[in-house]
């Protein structure tokens, strides 16, 4: 098959166009934009802006940083104090008051890490003296021992 | 010697991008944010394009989002019926504002210290955001669903879009329209340009361009297909639109011409910005991609590099990505 292509004064021109076109170039670029990193939502602690504008938990120049700064330190003291006294406790015979006007007697042995129970031993009941028992402590309102 | 665009492609999202917003210019450079319907909001560096970070946290399709001036508070209006604010330097999400219906547009007042909302419950809400836990402060009026709402006029006045094809001017210590534009198609965006008082508002084919102030029409552009979106150059000589047949064009303001049109979409473009220094726009597409496009094509400027003929053809262009010489149909 042949194709004659009959073109008048248009021919000139098309080429020109088509000369224009081959010969435009693409901008050049140096990269292409990073995408996200699949790993983590981003927000690089390293980078220059948030190393700039997020104070760390150190220094802290802002009045309400600093009112932070002593509530933290006052509930540190007040947990390592609570877990200290559980220390002094172990083995030593602790009168626990409940609900209920409940007061009974025992020696303490432990609690469970998020202080639900307490391990007892000897708890003088007004059933007679369990051998082993666990206290719960949602239901202890105050306990007491000698040092 | 002429120059083919080469827009730059940021992907990352995996539905449809249906807005985005720039923040100002920053001593960390400008920054961009994106609202997707996957509702995973990307914020990028806004002269490259480079990802930042992901907010994460709505349960929904994201419609709206936004950047304070100084790039550290973005916010995002979702269908989740909530609007969040977060810290746009850490990613942590800082208040959760809860709507009755699908939220659709957010922005922050100038100083960052308002929110103003707007969507299916067809009012508009101004938030505290020294004190989130009081309740908004509420403009209602809309009789259909509100598409956009932006602060205007030194952020005295409000102006909002919504699908009853209306376009009103609030005060807003009165709470009441100072001025309505009634039209017969829907609005399908609408941007405020501060320095002017001009509002861009696009609807049918048409950009339109009113006064901020009076809402007087200034002049109107028609263009070839269906516009969703457009922007004007913040020095006023361009604009840019893109619709529902993939292409962006780019128009003088002044003389109304058609300039250029450039293909590289594979959806209808649904949002398109200019950068603050305007050296470059950026286009939102169904196609899950954002485009980075250049305002003067062929310019060094973020990841373009104007190269001479002679080192394209250099062992020394090792650094440079050219694109491959495609034919764009």
């Amino acid at each position: 098959m042949t194709f004659i292509l009959k073109t008048h004064t248009g021919y000139a021109d098309a080429a020109l166009i088509l000369n224009e076109i081959s010969m435009k170039t693409p901008v050049s670029v140096l990269r292409l934009p990073r995408g996200p990193d699949p790993n983590s939502r981003g927000f690089d602690p390293n980078s220059p802006r948030f190393i700039a504008l997020c104070p760390t938990t150190l220094s802290s120049s802002s009045s309400s940083g600093a009112v932070d700064e002593e509530e933290q330190r006052l509930r540190s003291d007040l947990r390592e104090r609570f877990l200290r006294t559980l220390l002094l406790m172990t083995d030593k015979q602790v009168e626990f008051n409940m609900h209920e006007k409940v007061r009974v007697r025992a020696r303490f042995g432990a609690s469970d890490i998020d202080v639900l129970n307490f391990q007892v031993s000897g708890l003088e009941t007004p059933l007679g003296v369990q051998k082993e028992a666990l206290l719960r402590c949602q239901d202890v309102i105050s306990c007491s021992f000698e040092l | 010697m002429a120059m083919r665009q080469t827009p730059l492609t940021c992907s990352g999202h995996t539905r449809p991008v249906v807005d985005l917003a720039f923040s100002g210019i920053t001593p960390y450079g400008y920054f961009l944010i994106s609202a997707c319907k996957d509702g995973k909001p990307m914020l990028r560096q806004g002269d490259t394009g480079d990802w930042i970070g992901t907010f994460l946290g709505h349960k929904g399709a994201v419609w709206g989002a936004t950047l304070n001036k100084e790039a550290t508070k973005a916010a995002t209006a979702a269908a989740d019926f909530t609007a969040k604010v977060w810290d746009a330097v850490t990613g942590d999400e800082v208040l959760t504002l809860a709507h009755k219906h699908i939220v659709k547009s957010v922005n922050f007042t100038q100083d960052s210290n308002y929110l103003l909302t707007g969507g299916n419950d067809k009012v508009l809400r101004i938030y505290d955001l020294s004190k989130p836990e009081a309740d908004p402060q509420e403009i209602a009026g809309h009789t259909s669903a509100i598409k956009k709402a932006l602060w205007c006029n030194n952020d005295q006045q409000i102006l909002s879009a919504a699908d009853d094809k209306t376009i009103r001017l609030w005060d807003k210590n009165t709470q009441e329209a100072v001025h309505t534009l009634s039209f017969d198609a829907s609005v399908t965006s609408m941007e405020y340009i501060p320095d002017g008082e001009i509002v861009v508002i696009t609807y049918g084919r048409t950009i339109g361009f009113y006064n901020a102030h009076s809402l007087d029409l200034i002049k109107t552009v028609d263009a070839p297909a269906s516009i969703h979106s457009a922007s004007l150059h913040p020095e006023k000589d361009f604009f840019v639109a893109g619709g529902d047949d993939f292409k962006l064009y780019k128009y003088d303001y002044t003389t109304k011409e058609e300039m250029e049109s450039y293909k590289g979409h594979f959806g209808p473009i649904h949002t398109v910005r200019f950068s603050p220094d305007g050296e470059l726009y950026a286009s939102g597409s169904e196609d899950g991609t954002l485009r980075l496009w250049q305002t003067a094509v062929g310019k060094t400027y973020g990841l373009w590099k104007c190269v001479l003929p002679e080192e394209l053809s250099s062992e020394n262009s090792e650094v440079l990505y050219c694109p491959p010489a495609e034919i764009k149909a």
